[in-house]
């Protein structure tokens, strides 16, 4: 990640580019194709906000692209509103839209979501046309030009859109480098975990789609102004619109605001040339080569230019820097006096019961949490022990029961709002965000405190140190080992603060002397004043650990107490521990 | 299956390399399993225990030759080595968590020389894992962490294949449900003459069940032989049975 100078400057680099481009061209068709460069960046930049950041692809973001050009154009016809002042209106217009189409659209996920987002432009279509609007022309004002953006000097255009690009670059990379850019990131690597680390997904996914809604207007807007002068429903919210923008940000690359910038840069002179240059002497065959290179780029470049080079790049520096894992990892000891279970209760949980289509997965739980205990939940697979961590914080809403964590009710709060009340959890399988380094991956966690990302920063770095993996920090969670994966979600849910930890089976898949390192760290999280709640099956290492045990079984809590009372449970050995526990519990290990 | 004569070499792996970005992961590591034979790999975290299995089932791009019964594997695709019997159970519960627990078995049987025996795999499969019976028509991502495991494991056998690579096959299972997938492991490679190559954190359980074993760090194989020289190692016993 760049430091934050590097991106203002690099964006100010673009825009100078653009400018003398701007001065350079002499013809009036040059400058056309200039204007088309910034304005389908702009739409790119747009549309890479829900669905490069967030992941959420949209295929109908042509909607707010036409109502850019509608509400600007009847403004200037109906009240003769210059379209400076116009914009502010149709971008109004334009999130108030996202906001009705995001509320019951975002109910869908993956390509359910892009699929229904189809429709919204197709209504808008039809309701212009059933609206009477099936052509409206801008009138002229010669007395007016400029205040009616009509210009009869082509640069005038030109400059404008580079305005609109300016403007879309600065927003995107405020997003990109503000806790929403991580938050919407993180989403579209996995909701889930991202919830479970604070991040409000429905409110997320609805800034970054009110966000995104805003540069489609602008740009809709000076498109019509300066390219088309005629609005109809088929040119502003047709599949052309949105093919053009998919285009644009598929050959620069998603997820980056440089992508659809290279993107435009690359297609758009491409497809003007082609059509001025073969188009003329074989009318049709523009389409043909044009297709070809969008085929080329793709099979060279799949993730788009601007990933294709840096991944390039990033190849050659790291050659001759191959080398083999360093040393092993080693947990600083916890302090000497591990403060013990205060018998404060922190969670208690009352009578949950959950049911998924006819299978009881939880009848009746109840048992409580003491302060700084670290309290073992144990029983079969399938007995309904991770659906009680997902009651627990949140992702699942018991059919019965009441949980209350210090003191007030939180059964039914969302993920995030559990996160943010002091509730972590890890996962069985590591949930991590595969394309986000380490150290950003902590950082999603750490925004549950704080807004600001220099200070998310350092509380990752903070809590990447005390797992011993500050060396890893700028690694991809794929080169980790599965300690190291393990260490890292368990940094991640430190970094949001919790007073209480679930861990579920944080140990699976460690060798022994990870194992070892793994116990060592969820002592010292107990030192420093946290409650830790563990499911785990490696009976050795919890009998360590553990305070109390809370057996499930079927759905139903089978026992609960102190370990070495519960695993002499006949009904514990009978239906978890097995005949061969039994042999070895003549002579206990605890 | 025809198969060569006893003793002889059904996987040779030699001078075998796989990077992941600048990580070296295996290095020129040589490995070589008989026919029936039941090797167990065991190792620290980032041994690269699991990256062997890939390289082998062609789920990970690696240097060197694999030679599967006299044929060399490096042009093969993953599906085409599945196809020749090498089954792979991977670890993390791979399971398609969209289809029904009965559709995920059937799609394991799918390799043209396990077709005909479907019927009598599955019901020794349900008859291994009770719980997948009563589970048949759920969908496999509605089953808990272990019942998962429990599927991905059936999968493979599913397959009747003439190898069966298992990545962790006890991750995430109760003491009791490790103590009958061990049990299975041991019935079935006796009744089937299944070659078994095994990568397991339970090193006592694991290295108890195999014939011979190899002991992976960092990328390269540090400690091989039999079973009861392995157990014997004052390394082995040092670094892995807390002894």
């Amino acid at each position: 990640m760049p430091s934050r100078a590097r991106g203002w400057i690099a964006i100010i680099v673009v825009v100078a580019v653009g400018l003398a481009a701007s001065f350079v061209v002499q013809e009036r068709y040059h400058h056309r194709v200039l204007t088309l460069v910034f304005l389908w960046a702009s739409m790119g930049l747009a549309w890479n906000i829900i669905s490069g950041y967030a992941g959420q692809i949209s295929f109908g973001h042509q909607a707010f692209f036409g109502i850019g050009a509608y509400v600007t154009v009847l403004l200037v016809v109906k009240l003769g509103l210059t379209p400076w002042l116009g914009m502010i209106a149709a971008v109004a217009a334009a999130v108030l839209a996202a906001v009705l189409i995001g509320l019951p659209t975002f109910r869908l996920a993956g390509i359910y979501f892009g699929l229904a987002t189809l429709a919204y432009p197709l209504i808008l279509r039809i309701v212009m046309d059933w609206l009477g609007y099936q052509e409206v022309a801008i009138p002229m004002k010669r007395e007016h030009l400029g205040w009616f953006m009509q210009f009869s000097e082509p640069r005038s255009f030109d400059l404008v859109a580079l305005g609109v690009l300016a403007g879309s670059l600065a927003l995107s990379y405020r997003i990109e480098t503000s806790r929403l850019g991580y938050w919407l990131r993180a989403i579209r690597e996995n909701e889930q975990a991202a919830e479970a680390m604070g991040a409000d997904s429905f409110r997320c996914k609805m800034a970054a789609y009110m966000l995104s809604a805003v540069p489609a207007a602008v740009a809709g807007a000076v498109y019509i102004h300066a390219i088309l002068f005629i609005v109809t429903p088929e040119a502003v919210f047709g599949l052309l619109v949105i093919s053009q923008t998919l285009v644009v940000c598929l050959v620069g690359g998603t997820g980056t605001m440089w992508g659809p910038v290279i993107g435009a840069a690359v297609m758009v002179p491409v497809s003007e040339i082609l059509d001025t240059t073969v188009g003329d002497s074989l009318p049709g065959i523009q389409g043909v080569v044009y297709g070809a290179a969008l085929i080329l780029i793709i099979l060279f470049a799949p993730e788009g230019l601007y990933w294709g080079v840096l991944q390039r790049f990033r190849a050659r520096r790291s050659r001759g820097a191959e080398g083999v894992r360093a040393a092993p990892i080693v947990v600083a000891q916890p302090p000497a006096h591990p403060g013990a279970a205060t018998g404060d209760v922190l969670l208690d949980v009352r009578g949950i019961s959950k049911a998924f289509l006819g299978l009881q997965a939880l009848s009746d739980v109840s048992f409580d949490v003491k302060e700084r205990e670290i309290l073992g939940v144990i029983g079969p697979n399938g007995a309904g022990k991770t659906t009680l961590f997902n009651v627990l914080n949140g992702f699942l809403v018991p059919d019965h029961g009441e949980v209350r964590f210090r003191g007030q009710t939180v059964t039914g709060l969302l993920p995030s709002a559990l996160c943010r009340r002091g509730v972590g959890r890890t996962f069985q399988v590591v949930r991590t965000f595969p394309h986000l380094t380490v150290l950003e991956n902590v950082m999603v966690g750490a925004f549950a405190r704080e807004a600001a990302v220099d200070r998310a920063r350092a509380r990752a770095a903070s809590a990447l140190q005390d797992v011993s993996l500050a060396d890893r920090a700028e690694a991809l969670p794929g080169g980790l080992t599965t300690l190291e994966l393990r260490l890292m979600e368990l940094a991640r849910c430190l970094a949001t603060s919790p007073r209480l930890v679930l861990l579920d089976e944080p140990l699976a898949g460690l060798s022994a002397d990870g194992v070892d390192a793994m116990i060592t760290m969820i002592r010292r999280v107990r030192a420093t004043g946290m409650t830790v709640v563990i499911i785990e099956h490696t009976m050795q290492a919890l009998l360590k650990l553990a305070d109390r045990l809370v057996v499930l079984d079927q759905g139903r809590r089978l026992a609960e107490g102190p370990p070495g009372r519960v695993t002499q449970d006949r009904a514990v050995i009978e239906a978890y521990l097995g005949k061969r526990w039994l042999a070895r519990a003549g002579a206990p290990a605890c | 299956m025809a198969r060569a004569g006893g003793g002889a070499g059904v996987l040779t792996v030699a001078g075998l390399g796989v990077s992941y970005g600048g990580l070296r992961a295996l290095v020129d590591l040589t490995l070589e399993v008989g026919e029936g034979e039941f090797v167990t790999l065991v190792g620290p975290n980032g041994a690269g225990k699991t990256t062997l299995l890939k390289a082998i089932s062609g789920t990970a791009a690696a240097t060197g030759t694999i030679v599967y019964r006299g044929r060399d594997l490096g042009a093969l695709r993953a599906s085409e080595r599945a196809a020749l019997g090498i089954a792979h159970v991977p670890e993390g519960r791979r399971v398609f968590p969209s289809l029904t627990v009965f559709e995920n078995l059937e799609l394991g049987s799918y390799r043209r020389a396990a077709r005909r025996g479907r019927a009598q795999a599955l019901q020794e499969v349900l008859e291994l894992f009770p719980i997948l019976r009563q589970r048949r028509s759920q969908l496999a991502g509605s089953l808990s962490g272990g019942e998962q495991q429990m599927l991905a494991l059936g999968r493979g056998l599913m397959a009747q294949p003439d190898v069966l690579l298992l990545d962790e096959p006890s991750q995430g299972l109760g003491p009791r449900i490790v103590e009958q997938i061990f049990e299975t492991i041991d019935r079935i490679r006796r009744e089937r003459r299944l070659t078994i190559l095994l990568v397991e954190q339970r090193v006592v359980e694991a290295l108890e069940l195999c014939d011979r074993g190899y002991v992976l760090e960092t990328g390269r194989v540090v400690l091989a032989g039999a079973r009861d020289a392995l157990l014997a190692d004052p390394r082995v016993q040092r670094a892995y049975l807390g002894a």
